[in-house]
């Protein structure tokens, strides 16, 4: 028991090291990828299609960047997670699909 | 291992994966996390299907404030980073900081409700209420689910606070901590979705 | 180690029953309520079937028919085939992966309850005299509040919603046991079928419930809060719902079918002594039924007018269905194929499963051609498939794996020569009952007909059928004399009872400790336990020392939890906030104490495991 935590301990003083750097980063990247995304709307000057197109792509980026660094999906041992939230995705877009398309009244 | 062997300052780095309980709880979260896709994926297609069957009541480009939508989207921006904070805290065993970082979270979490509430009475004023139209129904479910999960969120890390200062942090109350902090991320990765499909989309028109 | 024992009540008699976490009881806790529910919807069957037994019949009227339908297909599916399910999944995965117990014991507890109560709550419309009449699928308009005023629908709704809870709760907790609870050595594909089935039968059940969710809080605030999700006046759209329920509605009859495959596997390998033929392709098929089931819900619609292109795409997805289905069709003939097949009521079972779901198969195949469905849309046609998929694929298997783990789960073997009664007149009463329902359909029988006029070409058929529904109606009569017959018989069973057993859980008594494993078992490969006999061993090699062992804690707050959430459904049917409010308060109160109170559990001590501490 004592012998794990030393190892453990020994772990944690190798990981202090690691500081809030790149979640300020991921921070920063959110920060631009929303002022892009409210700009972009808020100018007005662009067409409404390509509009759409860059709130989509702004919006995917973020997410990305959100759950890769803040919900540590970057991190080892991640592969039941990831699964998970792809697996969500994959029935999600197919509703998507099915509301865009399918759906009249 | 049972977790209540562990005592404060034999903390391994990451205590929330330090008993199997956890474990289970950070996966199983995970799992959670993946049917909450689905949940607010359903939301999102009745919002995208109905949005624009607006009957009698406004539009979406009518009553839609960007700046509010602006200022609500930085606080649960900054709120997320600050629990970034609080679980970095936690692996360096800050309790205290880690306190103060779950503090601030659960501060910005009540200002983006008030927020939401401040919004939503304004379109109430203006004739956009829940039988107005298939496009208000499925946008005030859509985004008081949003709204309902952020306020869960905040009375959850209360609570969690809470039991920090009682129980201290030990190898029961990190996975706690841990998946609230997952979910708190969760709830802004889903809001980077309202405002980008519900406001800017539905302000272009 | 006595630093660390903590003092916990244990109950006893009812009170260990209402507080249990244990998963050998809550299964026991799943299979009693199902089985009731089962005799609930068995008689609703029943009756539909007296009713139609001659043209123009009197027997009930069609707002009372009306009931009988909508009742008898929500509470077959949700209230009776899922928690046998789950009294097959809580009994058996945790003993098949070599673990103590499940993932999270307390939700699983709460997960039972849940169901329990939303299953009490859709049952009580009979006595409130508001019975949901919409049918099973509760389309809209017919179940919008424009229709449907009354509070029929609201059961339904609300009645869904809490048992939901209850089984996405179980979803993730079978997901979660079985990736991070499996035994040293027991690689995902040394995991035996049935546990791979319930795998992905948890992975479909986490995505799909929560569309059931969304669907019927839509449906209930257009009910009670003049929402316009459906109201197509207001904008909303009918369609919607049809879209949003078979997003849900068609992985959920794979969330069905799945189990049972597992369970055939099982027994079909078991009772011919010989390897599951194509493990490794059973488990592709699996996976790949399980992504299929998601795309192709609009098979369903086809008659809605979805326009030729996705009516091309839906119809091609769902016979592609066929292949992987046709994959463990064959890999259970060519696991019988050399065989020396035991006869049980179990083997019995598993066989006469393969040609009738074949049957149902077949005719799901057809059902797919979109063009062809305009003609068997909402036919009898259609009732005799899904009968012959989930009565002859999903009921087949629960009673094959009902009589296979009868004694793991209970310690007594279920008389064979009853079983054999059950068997055949359940068998021949089934396909009495629906394989006549095919020429009704293509004859033009509409379903949900309360009656028709004679001399239609229908009244010999509807004769015959209405027979075979009393057949099944004495096989289920037959097993539960059974079950009374045996309950009277010693607590005799081995630890391996068929004497064939291939994987864990025959390798612990029957039924089982509270702790299910002394020492937790070192897995060497794929039919773990199969594996050591052949080797001439008469035990597993234990993975770790004879210790004490941790268990969790009894708690009776999954029961008052799932009781805050009744009332709550009460109160918002009927509109009284106080009563709503009382409700979610107790319910979050119980989540709150759970939160806060943490959960030592307590162990059991080495002494204490040689007495054998019974479950």
């Amino acid at each position: 028991m004592s012998s794990n935590h030393s190892v453990t301990e020994g772990e944690a003083r190798r990981h202090k090291v690691e500081g809030p750097r790149k979640h300020i980063v991921a921070f920063i990247l959110s920060l631009a990828l929303t002022l892009i995304a409210f700009a972009t709307v808020a100018s007005g000057e662009i067409n409404t299609q390509f509009t759409y197109i860059i709130l989509v792509g702004m919006a995917l980026v973020q997410v990305f960047v959100q759950m890769a660094f803040w919900m540590h999906m970057k991190d080892r041992g991640h592969l039941f997670p990831i699964i998970a939230i792809i697996s969500g995705v994959v029935v999600v877009f197919t509703m998507v699909i099915m509301a865009l398309y399918w759906v009249w009244w | 291992m049972s977790a209540h062997h562990h005592v404060e300052g034999q903390l391994p780095h990451e205590p929330e994966r330090a008993t199997m309980e956890g474990r289970n709880k950070i996966l199983g979260f995970w799992i959670f996390l993946g049917a909450e896709t689905v949940l607010f994926g359903t939301l999102f297609s009745a919002y995208l299907a109905l949005r624009h069957n607006i009957g009698d009541g406004p539009a979406a480009s009518e009553i839609f404030e960007l700046s509010t939508t602006f200022i609500a989207t930085m606080i649960l921006l900054f709120s997320s980073l600050m629990s970034v904070f609080a679980v970095q805290a936690m692996h360096q065993h800050k309790v205290k900081a880690m306190i103060g970082w779950l503090i601030a979270t659960v501060v910005l979490g009540l200002c983006f409700l008030g927020l939401e509430i401040f919004e939503f009475n304004a379109y109430v004023g203006e004739g956009h209420r829940m039988p107005t139209s298939a496009f208000s129904s499925s946008f005030y479910t859509l985004v008081g689910f949003h709204g309902a999960h952020v306020a869960f969120g905040v009375l959850w890390i209360t609570l969690l606070i809470l039991q920090i200062l009682k129980k201290g942090l030990t190898v029961v109350t990190a996975p706690k901590i841990y998946v609230s902090a997952i979910y708190w991320h969760f709830i802004d990765v889903v809001w980077v979705f309202i405002f980008t499909v519900v406001y800017l989309m539905g302000k272009v028109g | 180690m006595a630093a660390h024992a903590h003092k916990v009540k244990r109950y006893r008699g009812i009170m260990d029953w209402l507080t249990t976490v244990d998963h050998k009881k809550i299964g026991i806790l799943y299979l009693i309520a199902g089985a009731l529910f089962f005799g609930v919807g068995g008689l609703e069957a029943i009756l539909i079937r007296i009713q139609l037994i001659k043209p123009m019949n009197d027997f009930v009227g069609a707002d009372t028919f009306n009931e009988l339908i909508t009742m008898h297909g929500t509470t077959m599916i949700f209230l009776a085939a899922m928690p046998m399910l789950f009294a097959l999944m809580n009994a058996v995965i945790p003993l098949q992966i070599g673990a103590r117990d499940v993932a999270f014991p307390f939700l699983n507890a709460l997960g039972f309850w849940t169901f329990f109560f939303g299953g009490l709550l859709l049952n009580i419309s009979w006595f409130a005299g508001n019975v949901p009449d919409a049918g099973w699928t509760s389309y809209v308009p017919l179940a919008g509040p424009t229709y449907a005023s009354g509070h029929g629908v609201d059961y339904y709704v609300l009645g869904l919603q809490i048992a939901g809870i209850g089984t996405l709760l179980g979803g993730v907790n079978f997901m979660a046991t079985i990736i991070n609870m499996r035994a040293p050595g027991m690689s995902f594909m040394r995991m035996p079928m049935f546990t791979w089935t319930i795998f992905i039968t948890s992975v479909m059940i986490v995505f799909a419930f929560p569309v059931l969710t969304v669907g019927l809080v839509a449906l209930m605030f257009d009910r009670l809060f003049q929402a316009n999700f459906f109201e197509t006046a207001s904008g909303g759209s009918a369609i919607l719902w049809e879209h949003v329920f078979w997003v849900f509605g068609h992985p959920e009859v794979y969330i069905l079918i799945l189990p049972a495959f597992g369970v055939i596997s099982e027994v079909v390998s078991t009772f011919s002594r010989k390897r599951l033929f194509g493990y490794s392709s059973m488990v592709f098929a699996t996976v790949l039924i399980a992504f299929l089931g998601f795309m192709v819900w609009a098979h369903h619609m086809f008659t809605t007018g979805l326009g030729p292109v996705a009516n091309a795409l839906f119809s091609i997805a769902t016979m592609l269905i066929a292949v992987p289905t046709g994959v463990k069709i064959f890999n259970w003939l060519f696991t019988l194929w050399g065989g020396s097949i035991r006869f049980t009521t179990s083997s019995l079972f598993a066989i006469g499963f393969i040609p009738t779901f074949v049957m149902g198969g077949v005719t799901g195949v057809m059902l797919a051609v979109a063009p062809a469905d305009y003609q068997y849309h909402d036919s009898y046609f259609v009732v005799a498939h899904f009968h012959y998929v989930i009565v002859g694929g999903l009921v087949f298997g629960l009673f094959a794996g009902l009589h296979y783990w009868w004694p793991k789960m209970f310690g007594r073997m279920l008389n064979e020569k009853i079983g054999q009664v059950t068997f055949w007149t359940f068998f021949v009463g089934f396909h009495l009952t629906f394989f006549v329902q095919h020429f009704l359909g293509l004859l033009g029988m509409p379903r949900r007909v309360w009656t028709y006029l004679p001399d239609q070409g229908f009244d010999n058929m509807n004769f015959i059928s209405t027979i075979g529904a009393f057949l099944m109606g004495i096989g289920t009569i037959a097993m539960i004399i059974n079950v009374i017959v045996t309950s009277a018989k010693p607590r005799n069973a081995l630890a391996d009872p068929w004497e064939d057993g291939r994987s864990l859980e025959w390798t612990i008594p029957s039924p089982p400790p509270e702790y299910n494993f002394k020492q937790l078992p070192l897995v060497r490969g794929y039919d773990a336990w199969w594996k050591e006999k052949m080797e001439g061993k008469t035990e597993m090699t234990p993975a770790e020392p004879v210790g004490p062992i941790h268990m969790p804690s009894p708690s009776i707050l999954p029961l008052v939890m799932s009781i805050g959430l009744f009332i709550a459904g009460f109160g918002f049917m009927y509109d009284k906030l106080i009563v709503t409010f009382v409700g979610m308060a107790i319910t979050l109160g119980c989540m709150l104490l759970r939160s806060v109170f943490d959960d030592h559990g307590f162990h059991i001590e080495v002494e204490e495991q040689e007495k054998g501490v019974q479950a």
